[in-house]
């Protein structure tokens, strides 16, 4: 059924990364396997951003908080409830769904960067609201211990753990987004209008994109928790939205495996020059600039135009075919 | 007798509590009337610092199309800046005034240095690059002032003829609330003024409308883009020098003011100068007023404004100018 | 099978339509002529749902369908073709005629099964009857101009409409492209059993292909007739040669 949906020059490449990952562990020291699953959960969010994002040609400018309501979800049953750990795990995508669909219904009425604005300002309601409400949340503090399963005790059983949710999401995202509704979804990018004129609720897809983004937003969220078995404000905060935007634009926005390159760039990046110096910020500012000038498809986009035979069409500015 | 004692007792003790509940009823009245006037003023004096940042960013977005996230870190620098001139001068009137008109001059500066720079190479791209690129530059900007400021926090003081307060009306109002109650509307009509007197103003105006026919009628549209991204910041600069003998000066304080004037900018109209009055008075004054009636979540009183708005009216209060 | 009776739309005070009446009959090819903002491309946005008329009515196949959304009158079976290349430039031509194949066959919010696999005899089909099918796997945005309104069509036809509504089929194109697509027109008219609607500055083809053809000036309607009919009548001379006439007139006088 799935036939001939890899191309097949791509197959040899994802068997040996996928090889690679999964005989990580043997090899590579502790500290790095923690950035790997680290990276893997931001890559996971960058991409169920792209899903809104590069696919949907909509300004989800505030993504991180359906990651930050998966996460909290999750926290707060863990340690607040007695109900079976599974629950928690499980309730953490569909609260972020539920809420996605919600922030949602109020934005797609509007368009462009209405729609961004509206976001920004609901998302960030849910952070203030996160961030007093010491009773419940812990405010500022965040929680931290959270207890995990004896499976997640381990950097490696994380590590498992996380790569497996990962590779199963992509596969589903990946599907998503050759299936008809991702087909239907880039042609409301493309143009709404014309979308409407054959037949298609352009809103209701949106917003039927948007809960699905948001579920992955919250696969990633609950990820984390079993990674750090913390959760803290930073992460519904609407700069980190703005990180995990940069992912997608670094790594190209109009492919389906950019947002990982971005990720892993920004991740790894963050993490060795955090040695260094406390200017992490200015690194950033300062690749953005350079991406922006040199390199606008991203690095996939800029890798795919080199390596495709059939020509791609010329950069087109995406808000004139929005119109 | 006893019937007579019971009654008395009976009064007693029903005209006595009723009594203390409508002492204790106009004590908190009267307790209400001045927190609530005060909070007004509080929260007057924060829409005028909150118009005079977004009308800066308002008049970008009005003439550049460019939502300017680095808006956020140019007050910031502005603050920094007033504070540095004011803590190098004493706490002087002289050195308050330099500092109001230094400040926003050195964030003007900056603003022509990214825009003439960088920024200007950019108009043909895609807006959604360009967003990306001003969220750049405030990365960067910030990460300079914690380089030239580091992460404590600063504080100065008014300069002594606007410290203390003034009684009006009964209502003892400090000073540079006062100052800030007047400058608001000054730098409002200087705006305007500007906009629709001056011959730059008069362009911008009608690049904002329409860029293309500005083009056509021989004038350097890339220079009135650049006048319009300095104001801009100018005005950034002006607000951050102004709110600097207010609040604590420290890193972070972009983040709040960026989504506040954002949201103010969006909520008017994208572009309307006047919808950013509007937009701030909602901000300021909301927010103040949710002070006195659940103040741990005061701040959520503005932001459930906003969705209001933008559901009622879903392109702004007034007109916006694309 | 479509009659608009009386429809009126101002904006801002401006009547753009103003007493539009117009009847299509199954089958027919049904022209609306008349000068540059005489309020048809208007009406056919009307008819389209995208805007909604202030007065009159508009049937389809005996049902009121004013005030619905554009999206729910495709579903009725009306499909619009637009004046500009109004396509998806970032899709292949084969994935802009099978979004609106998908969409036609409700299999839009279809999650887990490849779209590569699905409505891919309809669409080719109908590639095929348009010409495009050697240019199936290209981006729609590299096309040329002539290309693009081609495919924009096809896009409309991908909705299997009963009434094809044309902005000004050929508007821009060389002589060459005009052949071709009206040559398309009617073979869609003839193969398919489609009734057309169309808008057309060349009275050439509009009196070569149309069946009925509605002369409207001012938004308002002045006749709808068989091309003989509409040719003869004095009022339509007047409103649409009119300016020529009085022109040639005036240079003869002077």
């Amino acid at each position: 059924m799935f036939k001939g949906i890899v191309g097949s020059r791509w197959r040899l490449p994802i068997a040996a990364v996928s090889a690679a990952l999964i005989f990580a562990p043997l090899i590579i020291p502790v500290f790095w396997i923690y950035i790997l699953t680290l990276i893997f959960v931001t890559a996971l969010l960058a991409i169920s951003l792209n899903l809104v994002l590069g696919y949907g040609g909509i300004y989800q400018f505030h993504h991180a908080v359906f990651y930050g309501i998966g996460a909290y979800t999750t926290a707060l049953i863990l340690t607040k409830t007695s109900l079976p750990m599974w629950v928690g795990f499980g309730a953490g995508p569909l609260v972020a769904a539920a809420s996605g669909l919600i922030i949602g219904w109020f934005c797609v009425r509007l368009t462009k960067l209405y729609f961004g604005m509206l976001q920004i300002s609901l998302g960030s309601l849910v952070w203030i609201i996160v961030s007093r409400a010491y009773s419940i949340t812990g405010g500022d503090n965040g929680i931290h211990d959270i207890p995990v399963p004896t499976l997640l005790g381990s950097s490696n059983g994380v590590y498992y753990f996380t790569l497996i949710i990962f590779m199963v999401s992509l596969v589903v995202m990946y599907l998503i987004v050759k299936s008809p509704f991702g087909c239907t979804l880039q042609a409301t990018r493309d143009n709404p209008q014309r979308c409407e004129a054959v037949g298609i609720n352009v809103r209701r897809h949106q917003l039927a994109a948007i809960g699905i983004a948001a579920f992955f937003a919250g696969v990633a969220g609950v990820l984390f928790v079993g990674l750090e078995r913390s959760v803290f404000p930073g992460l519904l905060f609407w700069v980190f939205s703005l990180e995990v935007f940069v992912m997608c634009l670094l790594g190209g926005w109009f492919t389906f495996a950019g947002p990982i390159v971005g990720a892993a760039v920004v991740v790894a990046l963050r993490t060795s020059v955090s040695i260094y110096t406390d200017y992490w910020t200015l690194v950033l500012g300062v690749i953005l600039i350079l991406l922006i000038f040199f390199l606008p498809e991203g690095v996939m986009g800029f890798l795919l135009k080199r390596l495709e035979p059939r020509p791609i069409e010329e950069g087109r500015p995406l808000a004139d075919v929005a119109g | 007798m006893g019937r007579n004692g019971e009654c008395g007792v009976f009064l007693a003790f029903s005209a006595h509590p009723s009594l203390l509940i409508r002492e204790s009823q106009r004590m908190e009245l009267t307790l209400n009337l001045d927190a609530l006037s005060s909070q007004l003023v509080i929260g007057l004096s924060r829409t005028m610092i909150l118009f005079i940042v977004s009308a800066g960013l308002s008049f970008v977005l009005g003439v550049l199309r460019v939502p300017n996230v680095a808006h956020g870190s140019l007050y910031m620098i502005g603050a920094f800046t007033a504070y540095t001139i004011m803590a190098a001068l004493g706490n002087n009137l002289a050195g308050f005034w330099l500092a109001l008109l230094l400040a926003p001059l050195v964030v003007a500066l900056v603003g022509l240095i990214v825009e003439r720079g960088l920024l200007s190479h950019l108009y043909q791209r895609e807006h959604l690059m360009l967003i990306l690129f001003t969220f750049a530059i405030g990365l960067i900007l910030n990460d300079l002032v914690k380089f030239a400021w580091g992460a404590e926090y600063r504080s100065v003081m008014p300069p002594e003829i606007l410290e203390g307060s003034l009684t009006l009306f009964g209502l003892a109002i400090p000073r540079y609330n006062l100052f800030l109650l007047v400058s608001g509307p000054i730098v409002a009509v200087g705006l305007w003024l500007f906009a629709t007197k001056t011959k730059i103003g008069k362009i911008s105006r009608a690049a904002a409308v329409d860029r293309d026919m500005v083009g056509v009628l021989g004038i350097n549209v890339s220079w009135v883009f650049a006048a319009s991204f300095v104001i801009g910041c100018y005005l950034a600069g002006l607000g951050g020098a102004l709110v600097a003998p207010t609040l604590s000066i420290t890193l972070g304080m972009d983040h709040t003011v960026i989504i506040e004037t954002f949201l103010i900018v969006t909520i008017g109209g994208l572009g309307n100068i006047w919808g950013a009055m509007i937009g701030s008075l909602i901000f300021g004054v909301g927010q103040s007023m949710g002070l006195l009636i659940l103040p741990q979540y005061a701040v959520v009183f503005p932001y459930a404004a906003v969705v209001i708005v933008l559901l009622l009216r879903p392109t702004g209060l007034l007109k916006s100018v694309w | 099978m479509l009659r608009v009776e009386a429809a009126e739309k101002s904006f801002d005070g401006f009547k753009a339509v103003n007493r539009a009446n117009l009847v299509v009959e199954e089958g027919a090819i049904v022209a609306v002529i008349g000068p540059n903002g005489a309020g048809k491309t208007t009406l056919f946005n009307l008819i389209a749902g995208i805007h909604k008329p202030d007065t009159g009515k508009i049937l389809f196949q005996g049902e009121n369908i004013c005030g619905l959304a554009p999206y729910d009158i495709c579903r009725r079976g009306i499909a619009r073709a637009f004046q500009i290349a109004n396509i998806f430039h970032r899709l292949t031509v084969f994935e802009n005629v099978q979004v609106s194949v998908l969409s036609q066959q409700r299999k839009s919010g279809v999650l887990f099964r490849p779209a590569q696999n699905l409505a891919v005899e309809e669409t080719n089909s109908i590639l095929a009857s348009t010409g495009l099918l050697n240019k199936a796997r290209r981006v729609a945005g590299t096309l040329s101009h002539g290309d693009q309104r081609i495919l924009e069509m096809a896009i409309a036809l991908g909705s299997q409409p009963r009434l094809l509504i044309l902005d000004e089929p050929t508007a821009g194109m060389s002589p060459e492209e005009t052949t071709v697509t009206m040559e398309l027109v009617k073979h869609l008219s003839q193969a398919r059993g489609l009734t057309i609607l169309f808008c057309e500055h060349d009275m050439d083809i509009v009196f070569s292909v149309a069946q009925s053809i509605m002369v409207m000036q001012h938004g308002q309607t002045i006749i709808q007739g068989e091309p003989e009919e509409v040719r003869q009548n004095e009022q339509v001379q007047e409103a649409y040669l009119g300016g020529a006439l009085s022109l040639s007139k005036e240079t003869s006088d002077a």
